[in-house]
């Protein structure tokens, strides 16, 4: 499956949690090598989707519909054994707040043998494996001398976030999910994760897949974005799409324009209200009770559905959509 | 006379091995109703700062001044109404609420204690503060838990509290670097408003430019690196004309929301980037002359002291060659421009940013044949190599 095809993915996955739907009706494809945005607020359902990809939804939620494919292979037919081959060869995560995944009584080095033990058959002799994760640590911009005998404590934030992302590369995945790397972190390493993954992509052709609320990390790393709003896909497109096109969703708007910069305009705008409560979906459009661009008659009847142009670009608008909407009568005519 | 002054400050926390103190030498003065932004990365002292401020911690040395008097040499009362005027944000609001309490007895606990209103007009004085920060002012909201409110929620209450003693200053510790984007910009604003209505002074604590150039407008801006100010000016100024290199690293690390002008930028990065991103401070000379791109030998030997740079007036810097930093400016105008539809993709940039380079380098200001260096850290290594050839032995 290495043809360039699609490496990862999502058809029409919804995930429940008891009655609501963090995740619903979402369709996306990853091409190999691309890097892959997913975008949203707190309460989109964007983490929840990223941990739908290695079948690592935190009970008792429940991919409930559609399904998620890995190279081709859909992950909920994967016996145990095929899924732990998955996570190790094919696809790895490295979790939001990942500076506190690393274990504090034992060093770094020492997880980093745990992990080489559980799975000899990547690295012919353990030495090799280690001398890859040496490698890797030289690629976070860490000297392997300083990390290996290093116990967490002994480490900033921003140096255990990138061990966390050496140790998430450590068994050569195909592709690399990334749960807000950057939040919580200084601009100055923020700044150091982002050279990072550029190299990770430009050097090692990975593909990457990053979830986040800030659009400026978007602007800086993605090839594609997917825009999510209370669990529902609300736009899809290249990041040129995302931040130029004419027709665009409000919502992706908004969260661009709610950025505070050192450079261009100084005024930012912040989003009123707050996402809706899952169990609580307003009638219609779910950003309508939200949106600057609110139409009454429609917007908060009538739930919009994801319409592409010519160029696959898809926006879940009935506002943003009504040329489109327009073109495609004439056009059938 | 200032409302709050740091003066001459040095703190080492009694744990630490390491010979650098956390705060060194460090001056500072918040006028009534003022903004003072403390911009740095983590581990630079900022919170430590904070501390110090609110009467946390004690300085092993220095003083800090509250309307004039040592906060250390208050008595009983004057403590008492310096703690109550001088309140704090701080970053968790995860952390900073206690989960057993609900709203109503987080926010009656300094009320009564203070005595800030008599008791039979807390509860007005309850749903007052709740409208003062925008939250749903009922019965059913008091009696929520933390648990039960989202984080920008939690974040108001914690403003709700701080302003419930009528505070005069506010010392705001990364108060939105914890908040979705959307909720960080209503809850900086909710800050400004209450500045303007209740003339109030913040120490506003973070390492986002962004979110200090919106915060401190008219205000200003201190930048600290491990314990030292190397820069400290008028906001405006600060930001656009930067005159310590750490000040410029920090605005040009910051994330561009415009995909076009990023990857335009993204060649100018390079290997070397990454050594002035987590370099350990200079143990002789200057402090940051081992991360610098600018530094000779003069850098290595002597510190520079705190001094009036140009444009001024009132924007001093630590920094033995100021002028070679270059302006943000030059961005600014390139970001103004980059939105247009003349660049095709992102692929087709290389011509330009060669203009960009050249246009540096006409613009350089006096003395500086390195200035252009920022634009391509690599030429920074030459710079450097240069110097060392350059001393004897």
């Amino acid at each position: 499956m290495d043809d360039g095809g699609p490496v990862v993915e999502v058809d029409n996955v919804t995930i429940r949690f008891g009655p609501l739907k963090a995740v619903e009706e979402v369709s996306l494809s990853v091409q190999m090598g691309e890097v892959y945005a997913i975008v949203g607020e707190s309460g989109c359902g964007k983490s929840t989707l990223a941990y739908s990809l290695l079948n690592v939804v935190p009970p008792p939620g429940v991919v409930s519909a559609g399904e998620v494919r890995v190279r081709g292979r859909s992950i909920s037919a994967l016996s145990r054994k095929e899924l732990n081959e998955l996570r190790a060869v094919d696809v790895a995560i490295v979790f939001q707040a990942a500076m506190n995944a690393l274990n504090p009584v034992i060093t770094v080095g020492h997880q980093v043998e745990h992990i080489l033990q559980a799975h000899p058959d990547v690295f012919p002799t353990e030495k090799e494996g280690r001398e890859y994760f040496e490698r890797l640590l030289q690629l976070v911009r860490l000297s392997p001398e300083r990390i290996w005998g290093a116990f967490e404590s002994r480490l900033s934030g921003g140096m255990k976030q990138r061990v966390a992302i050496a140790v998430a590369l450590l068994l050569r995945p195909k592709v690399l999910v990334l749960d807000e790397p950057t939040t919580a972190l200084d601009v100055l390493n923020q700044r150091l994760v982002i050279d990072i993954l550029r190299d990770l992509h430009d050097t090692l052709g990975m593909t990457v897949i990053f979830v986040t609320h800030d659009l400026a990390l978007v602007a800086e790393l993605a090839e594609r974005v997917a825009v999510m709003y209370a669990g529902r896909l609300v736009e899809v497109g290249t990041v040129e799409e995302i931040f130029y096109a004419r027709r665009r969703h409000p919502y992706a708007v908004a969260l661009i324009e709610a950025i505070p910069s050192v450079m261009g305009a100084r005024h930012i705008k912040s989003i009123p209200g707050q996402v809706p409560s899952l169990l609580e979906l307003p009638p219609g459009c779910r950003f309508a009770p939200r949106c600057p661009l609110v139409r009454d008659d429609i917007c908060r009847r009538v739930e919009p559905s994801l319409l592409s142009d010519s160029g696959h670009h898809l926006v879940a608008c009935h506002v943003a959509n009504e040329d489109l909407q327009l073109e495609n009568a004439v056009a059938g005519r | 006379m200032s409302l709050l002054s740091v003066d001459n400050v040095t703190h080492r926390y009694p744990t630490t091995t390491s010979e650098i103190p956390v705060l060194n030498a460090v001056s500072l003065e918040v006028e009534p109703s003022s903004v003072v932004a403390v911009v740095g990365e983590s581990g630079c002292g900022k919170t430590t700062l904070g501390r110090l401020v609110v009467g946390l911690a004690k300085p092993m040395a220095g003083q800090v001044r509250y309307e004039g008097k040592d906060i250390w040499g208050l008595s009983k009362k004057e403590w008492q109404m310096y703690r109550r005027s001088v309140q704090v944000v701080h970053q968790d609001p995860y952390a900073s609420l206690n989960p057993g309490l609900t709203v109503e007895d987080t926010l009656k606990a300094g009320l009564l204690y203070h005595r800030v209103v008599r008791r039979r007009d807390v509860r007005d004085e309850l749903l007052r503060l709740l409208r003062l920060v925008d939250l749903e002012a009922g019965p059913a909201f008091l009696r929520r838990y933390p648990h039960q409110l989202s984080g920008g929620q939690r974040q108001r209450l914690v403003v709700a509290r701080a302003m419930s003693l009528r505070p005069r200053l506010v010392v705001a510790d990364e108060a939105v670097s914890m908040l979705d984007v959307s909720m960080r910009v209503s809850v900086l604003d909710l800050l400004l408003s209450l500045r303007s209505e209740h003339q109030l002074a913040y120490i506003f604590i973070s390492h986002d430019f962004g979110v200090v150039r919106y915060f401190s407008r008219g205000g200003r801006i201190v930048v600290m690196f491990f314990g030292v100010i190397v820069e400290e000016g008028p906001a405006e100024q600060v930001i656009s004309h930067p005159r310590h290199p750490y000040t410029f690293l920090l605005l040009d690390a910051i994330p561009v929301p415009d995909p076009r002008l990023a990857r335009r930028r993204r060649s100018e990065v390079t290997s070397k980037a990454e050594e002035r991103v987590t370099g350990e401070p200079s143990p002789a000379g200057c402090i940051f002359s081992n991360r610098c791109p600018f530094a000779e030998d003069r850098c290595r030997a002597e510190a520079p002291p705190l001094v009036e740079t140009m444009p001024g007036p009132d924007h001093r810097v630590a920094c033995w060659f100021p002028e070679r930093v270059p302006d943000l400016e030059k961005i600014v105008e390139e970001t103004v421009q980059a939105p247009t539809a003349e660049i095709p993709d992102g692929l087709a940039m290389r011509p330009q940013d060669e203009s960009a380079r050249e246009r540096t380098v006409d613009n350089a200001p006096s003395g500086g044949t390195f200035a252009p260096a920022w634009d391509g850290h690599a030429v920074a290594g030459h710079a450097r190599a240069a110097a060392s050839d350059a001393r004897p032995g």
